[in-house]
């Protein structure tokens, strides 16, 4: 389970997370919307340590994430995906998706490469293994981001607008392998800016408006007139979407 | 008082060595670079044979050890040319020559820096090409050039210490002299070191002062 | 004015051994640099400020005292602390870490100027930060930095002419013995400014062509 408590976030004088209480358990697709600014992305990189807290605590299953050795048992069980894919340019597809599972997991290389196969087999990259990733478009460069976080067989799966850099086509790709995985029931946190995605997949949806967290309710519920939508910011955010 | 042991007066034979690299700089630093933007001039207005040759001389000076240019003024030249030729006219000529080829290269990059649309325009305006050069390329090509050049210039007073080595008695050449009489190595060429990294953040300093001053004054701020 | 260069003839086996031992020293003072200089720029680039300034210390004063002056420190000086090593080791280490500074100043560049993405792509998958520099930074700063690390080597071979002072036989040194041995300063001088030129030449190509090899891989494939 993931407990974000009450977390505090600023970047000099501009507040970005102003109190943010959130819980995942384990098996929940839960999908956190909303504008440029609020606070989105900072909330998942405080929960992989990427940033560091003002206040409030983060907890990932029994360890909090602010205590140098906890964070990394922490950073063990969670896989993160980039919205720039971050793949390690000098390395192969396969060394890309290999490095983690040998070096932190201590895995034998030919256990490691051989899930890594079936991996990119999975999503359909499967002869593109000695690539790299200089040869390989957006779509794919994505779909090999996947395969590296699920390679260290993470329990929660953390995803920042993972297609907010690729064009509607492979977009859909992506969605596809990811609303896959979903249903196999594996616990994800989305930032995205996909509004149908997010209400075909999620759980739960989650609305925050300037570091505050607005709305917190299942899916249904989230785009239900008394629900979400009743909010007015919500309804304002969706319009919005809506009309690009 | 022994032989062997450092007295005052060899304060004043560091400092005199110190002098005989910062005059040698100087000169040959001003003769180098007007000989290398000169150099530069050539080629911006395409002389025939002199453009290619100036480029040659250039490169072959470059990418050669400036110990072996010494070596070829100072112990060749008198042979092939029947003349006399002093280890500080050597180290002259040498060092100008070698100033001259790196100026080249800055100067030619700084001058290339300037949009040809700028130099087209003008000519178009009816600027004859040394208008054009004097007015348009010249002030900004300055600007580009000057931080390039101030680096040369620490550098190139760093390379007169090999004059020592032809028998010019610098601040290395007395070094080695302290070396011998006193045999304290490390505070000779520590005290050796320290006066030329003081000189060279002198030059440093200076230049970038004038860089300050060459900028504020002139409207151009850079790309 | 009579130019003989066939007097060099019989002495072309002794120039190509000195030209040997050059490479000898180049070589391994381009390895000694490149290390001195990672560990530098990974000081330079880390959260220590003591770390920070020690080598900033380092880099000030190798790139502003003359290479002549750092060499005799070593060679003059280690023999009084006890350390007594032949001309071409000495030579070898001044190369290195003068060669150093300036690696450094070239790796630091390239470590900056890897995208940090990729480096919290790495952190979050939990990989140490030893591992982190090892696998990740330094392979794709150094890739970067081919270019600019070869005209670190350039500059190292020039400057290797400076050993001679030392009594080390390497090209410029056996020059020297050539010219006692037959008299004619300006053919030999001539002749070896002519060899350095291409063998720096011949360096800036292979450069090249490391460059690409090593980066073809991180190019962008052209559709």
């Amino acid at each position: 389970m993931i407990r974000v408590e009450n977390v505090k976030k600023a970047f000099g004088h501009t507040t970005v997370l102003d109190g943010v209480d959130l819980t995942i358990e384990p098996g929940e697709v839960v999908s956190i919307l909303g504008s440029s600014g609020s606070g989105k992305s900072t909330l998942i990189r405080c929960i992989n340590g990427l940033e560091k807290l003002n206040g409030g605590r983060i907890m990932v299953d029994e360890f909090d994430v602010s205590k140098p050795k906890e964070l990394a048992e922490a950073r063990k069980r969670s896989g993160t995906v980039f919205q720039l894919f971050n793949l390690y340019p000098h390395m192969t597809v396969l060394g890309n998706i290999t490095l983690a599972p040998v070096e932190v997991l201590r895995r034998p290389r030919s256990e490691a490469e051989a899930m890594a196969r079936g991996l990119l087999e999975s999503v359909g990259l499967g002869g593109r293994a000695d690539a790299y990733p200089a040869q390989l478009s957006g779509g794919q460069r994505q779909r090999v981001g996947i395969c590296r976080a699920l390679a260290m067989q993470p329990r929660y799966l953390l995803l920042d607008e993972v297609t907010s850099a690729l064009d509607p086509e492979m977009t859909g790709e992506v969605l596809t392998i990811l609303a896959r995985l979903a249903r196999d029931g594996t616990t994800m946190l989305f930032v995205t800016h996909e509004v149908e995605f997010a209400r075909q997949i999620s759980d739960r949806i989650v609305f925050l408006d300037k570091g505050r967290l607005l709305v917190d309710l299942p899916t249904k519920a989230f785009f239900a007139a008394d629900g979400g939508m009743g909010q007015p910011r919500v309804a304002q955010f969706l319009s919005k979407m809506r009309k690009d | 008082m022994r032989f062997t042991d450092f007295t005052p007066f060899d304060l004043v034979l560091l400092a005199q060595g110190l002098g005989v690299n910062v005059a040698l700089f100087l000169v040959t630093s001003l003769l180098g670079l007007v000989i290398g933007i000169g150099w530069a001039i050539v080629r911006y207005y395409h002389v025939p044979v002199l453009s290619e040759l100036v480029a040659f001389v250039s490169e072959l000076l470059k990418n050669s050890p400036v110990l072996v240019q010494l070596f070829l003024v100072f112990f060749g030249l008198p042979g092939l040319l029947h003349i006399r030729v002093t280890p500080v006219m050597a180290a002259a000529i040498t060092l100008s020559a070698n100033t001259a080829a790196f100026t080249y290269v800055i100067a030619v990059s700084a001058i290339e820096s300037i949009g040809r649309d700028q130099i087209e325009a003008a000519r178009v305006f009816g600027l004859s090409r040394w208008q054009v050069l004097r007015h348009v390329v010249l002030p900004q090509a300055a600007a580009f050039a000057v931080g390039p050049l101030v680096a040369l210039l620490v550098n190139q007073l760093q390379v007169t210490s090999l004059i020592s080595v032809i028998g010019v008695v610098d601040l290395t050449k007395i070094g080695n002299i302290l070396n011998m009489r006193t045999l304290k190595p490390f505070i000779v060429w520590t005290a050796v070191g320290l006066l030329y990294y003081l000189a060279s953040k002198l030059v440093a300093w200076l230049g970038s002062r004038f860089e300050k001053r060459l900028r504020a004054h002139s409207a151009w701020r850079g790309l | 004015m009579r130019l003989d260069l066939s007097v060099l003839l019989p002495h072309l086996g002794f120039l190509a051994q000195g030209a040997f031992l050059t490479a000898q020293a180049c070589a391994l003072a381009l390895v000694g640099s490149v290390i001195m200089g990672a560990f530098v720029a990974i000081a330079r680039t880390s959260s220590s400020a003591r770390l920070q300034r020690t080598s900033l210390i380092y880099v000030d004063i190798f790139r502003n005292v003359p290479f002549i002056v750092q060499l005799f420190f070593f060679y003059y000086g280690l023999p009084e602390i006890g350390i007594s090593i032949d001309a071409f080791t000495t030579g070898v280490i001044a190369l290195s870490m003068a060669g150093g500074a300036y690696a450094s100043d070239v790796i630091r560049a390239g470590i900056l100027a890897i995208d940090q993405g990729i480096i919290e792509a790495a952190e979050v998958s939990g990989l140490s930060r030893r591992v982190i520099f090892t696998r990740i930074v330094l392979p794709i700063a150094l890739r970067t930095s081919v270019r600019p690390l070869g005209s670190v080597l350039i500059n190292m071979i020039l400057t290797s002419s400076i050993l001679s002072t030392i009594t080390l036989n390497e090209l410029t040194g056996s020059a020297q013995i050539v010219v006692s041995q037959t008299y004619r300063p300006f053919e030999v001088y001539v002749v070896l400014l002519v060899v350095y030129a291409i063998l720096t030449y011949l360096v800036s190509l292979a450069i090249a062509l490391l460059h690409r090899r090593l980066n073809r891989d991180m190019r962008e494939a052209v559709a």
